[in-house]
């Protein structure tokens, strides 16, 4: 059984990107400029039961940053992770203020993961684990640290994602909003094959 | 913040614009003074809608320019005040619109990678009233005119003579020598002996013709399109954009732009927007704006700009007063328009006289999920009324009926939306509603197979929507470049915007040079002295493979 999933990112103070290219490439680069964003990766995780969930990760290429977001993210997120960096208590009332926008935006269905990054930093620590995992018990998020400068943590994360995800979203049910997979229609990019146009004079 | 261009308003034009100057590698902000994306073309919530319409309506006199001008622009506006459950399960559209398979818009979607982003559905019938409780099915191939049981062999032959005629190079034929610009229907008659409802139906249903006076030559260039469309993903020349359409696919441009290192800011007014004089070369030519709430001030040399937001003096024509010209170019595009909600499946029973097979059973390309729905139950598809075909609507225009429904990601299930679309050609003092109720009741007349009485639609907005003022007298030299109106024919009016942007993109690329502006990536190279002139040479650069999720689809 295979799910396509898509979901947001919000990027805080730390930078979601550096947590997805950790999670899909394996990599991790101090000195990535964080405006140009890639419109979207993939990545699949399969699960112990053989499921294989494949996360479609929307970048929000700086549109969160005068909460200027398109409803286009949240109309098709199954999921969002909301990234805070542990070393700056700013950036989690930040991604607070994101988690109030996603409740509202988003469909009520939409799993929302809270992302304490930067955990290899512990020594500067600003936000203590109590405090976040707290929060995120009383909103109903997931919650983790993660670094993406060692991995720790990362590929957990979205394991996690992945576990709670099938239950909680149908990948076409139109009750929820639905997935990509359900976007279906017509694909632009594949023309219909058999039926050419009856009047397609060769003049390409 | 500094950079080479400010883009103000997100509309389709301008969405497409910022998105390929940011792909060319210049600096973009991008600006609306709106909280959502897609302006004159959004795509709405049901309570969002009515808060635009509240918006418009009230009059208040501190307004910014931009206010200003859109209460000019949207007037004759009345809003049913009750609001339905759901809310944020519509997508209603402010420009309804549906696209051919074959034109700009389709191919910058795809060049510009933007097609990933958007989903959209083929239109199922296009259709032409055929009096109270009946429409017949518009023959939209010659495929469709063979299959047909109904019509007479001699006007298959004549239809199917049109349409070769019409799919070909009729440019330099006999038929149309001297003869392109009279008007289309007596050109179908005249040089196709086609009667008077063939006429009409090719001429309104198939060209899209606004008036009996619509000319020749391009009615057959939009047919030639849509024949070429036919085909390309179904067998509906059209489609439908999900959520709304062209406001879901602006939110897809910008979506590329902000990719591609564009700033967004909206839901600010533009506080002030001026060229201060300096004596400093670098700093001359730059445009300083302010946003309200931002402490943070815009500079750049460029700015696109949909009239919108303009102070005056940076409107064509403003300055040098001709009386007359606001006023006629207003008329000549309004639109009178409608949404309205029903919870009633609309019904195309086809009138028996001219009833063409077009059988959704047999019909390959339906999706799933409308086979729940009896045959003639339709979800989305257009229905048009020619000139004259309601005693109390206009004799002199053909107005559209767009019904989208749940397939369309626009409404719930068991909703739909009607998009009631009449162009005005002359100053009338009837409101939208006293023009647009005819057409809304005869539309609403064909659910009533499911009920006894004509059920009442559960919201309706009515409000005429002007033109922008005409940018054609514009040099092109100016920094500030204003966005024209596009075109406000249904299956036009998308390919008209994209056309516009890719005018408004090599504008653009001409100006930045000619200040010095330089694509990003090249600008190291500048610096270390190498002059390599390396040129924008296309709309929209090659896809980047990382780019491309194809292969894992």
């Amino acid at each position: 059984m295979a799910y396509t999933q898509t979901q947001i990112g919000v990027r805080s103070e730390a930078s979601l990107q550096s947590l997805v290219l950790r999670f899909v490439k394996d990599q991790f680069d101090d000195y990535r400029e964080s405006t140009i964003g890639a419109a979207f990766l993939t990545q699949t995780v399969t699960l112990e039961d053989q499921t294989t969930v494949k996360f479609e990760i929307w970048d929000t290429a700086g549109q969160e940053r005068y909460k200027s977001l398109a409803p286009m993210y949240y109309r098709n997120a199954n999921c969002a992770v909301v990234v805070y960096d542990i070393t700056q208590t700013a950036s989690l009332e930040k991604a607070r203020s994101w988690i109030r926008e996603l409740q509202r935006q988003a469909d009520p269905s939409i799993v929302i993961a809270l992302c304490g990054n930067k955990s290899d930093l512990a020594a500067r620590r600003q936000v203590t684990e109590e405090e976040a995992k707290k929060y995120a018990d009383e909103e109903g998020l997931m919650w983790c640290e993660t670094s993406a400068k060692t991995g720790e943590g990362v590929q957990e994360i979205f394991t996690a994602i992945a576990k709670k995800l099938p239950q909680n979203a149908p990948p076409s049910a139109r009750g929820g909003r639905p997935g990509p997979a359900a976007r279906a229609g017509v694909d632009l990019n594949k023309q219909a094959s058999g039926t050419p146009g009856q009047n397609e004079p060769c003049n390409c | 913040m500094d950079v080479d261009v400010v883009v103000l308003g997100t509309g389709l034009s301008e969405s497409i614009t910022a998105a390929a100057l940011s792909k060319a590698g210049f600096s973009v902000a991008h600006v609306d003074a709106n909280p959502y994306y897609g302006g004159d073309e959004a795509s709405l919530t049901l309570d969002e809608l009515a808060a635009w319409a509240d918006s418009h309506c009230t009059s208040s006199d501190a307004a910014s320019p931009y206010t200003r001008s859109q209460r000019a622009k949207f007037t004759s506006i009345s809003c049913s005040s009750s609001s339905l459950a759901q809310s944020r399960q519509y997508s209603l559209s402010l420009a309804p619109t549906i696209i051919p398979s074959a034109g700009p818009l389709i191919d910058a979607l795809i060049a510009s990678g933007v097609s990933r982003y958007g989903g959209f559905k083929l239109l199922e019938k296009v259709a032409i009233y055929d009096g109270p409780g009946s429409v017949k099915a518009v023959p939209g191939s010659k495929e469709d005119v063979f299959k047909s049981k109904e019509l007479s062999l001699v006007d298959k032959r004549r239809l199917m003579r049109f349409l070769m005629f019409a799919s070909g190079d009729f440019e330099t034929t006999k038929e149309i020598e001297g003869k392109a610009e009279i008007p289309f229907v007596e050109f179908l008659k005249d040089a196709f002996s086609l009667d008077h409802r063939s006429a009409n139906a090719i001429a309104y249903a198939l060209a899209f013709c606004i008036s009996p006076s619509d000319p020749t030559l391009p009615a057959l260039h939009r047919i030639k399109q849509y024949l070429r469309s036919t085909g390309r993903y179904g067998p509906s020349p059209f489609l439908v954009g999900h959520y709304g359409g062209l406001g879901e696919i602006a939110q897809g441009f910008c979506r590329t732009a902000a990719v591609n290192g564009t700033t967004y800011i909206l839901g600010r007014q533009i506080a002030s927007l001026e060229r201060p004089k300096s004596d400093s070369v670098d700093e001359r030519l730059k445009f300083k704006i302010e946003l309200e709430d931002l402490p943070e001030q815009l500079t750049c040399c460029l700015i696109v700009a949909s009239p919108d937001y303009l102070p005056s003096q940076y409107l064509p024509g403003t300055t040098e007063a001709r009386p007359d010209d606001q006023s006629t170019t207003h008329s000549a595009h309004a639109v009178a328009r409608c949404v309205a909600i029903i919870d009633q499946p609309i019904s195309f029973l086809e009138s028996q006289a001219t009833a063409i097979d077009h059988s959704a059973g047999e019909n390959p390309y339906v999706e799933e999920n409308e086979s729940s729905h009896a045959a003639t139950d339709i979800d989305t598809a257009l229905l048009v009324f020619p000139p004259g075909s309601l005693p109390e609507g206009s004799a002199t225009v053909s107005v559209n009926v767009l019904v989208a429904g749940e397939s369309s990601m626009s409404t719930p299930r068991g909703k739909w939306a009607l998009y009631v679309s009449m162009p005005l050609l002359d100053n009338s003092n009837r409101s939208a509603e006293e023009l647009l109720r005819p057409y809304l009741a005869a539309t609403l007349a064909l659910t009533v197979q499911h009920s006894a009485t004509t059920i009442q639609p559960l919201f309706t907005l009515f409000y005429v929507q002007h033109a922008d003022p005409s940018s054609e007298s514009r040099p092109d030299t100016s920094p500030v470049i204003v966005a024209p109106t596009s075109s406000r024919r249904l299956p036009e009016n998308a390919d008209s915007a994209t056309i516009q942007a890719e005018g408004m993109f090599w504008k653009a690329i001409r100006m930045l040079k000619a200040s010095g502006r330089r694509p990003l990536q090249q600008r190291g190279e500048e610096e270390s002295g190498i002059e390599d002139e390396v040129d924008v040479d296309s709309f929209w650069p090659p896809l980047d493979v990382v780019d491309d999720p194809s292969d894992d689809w």
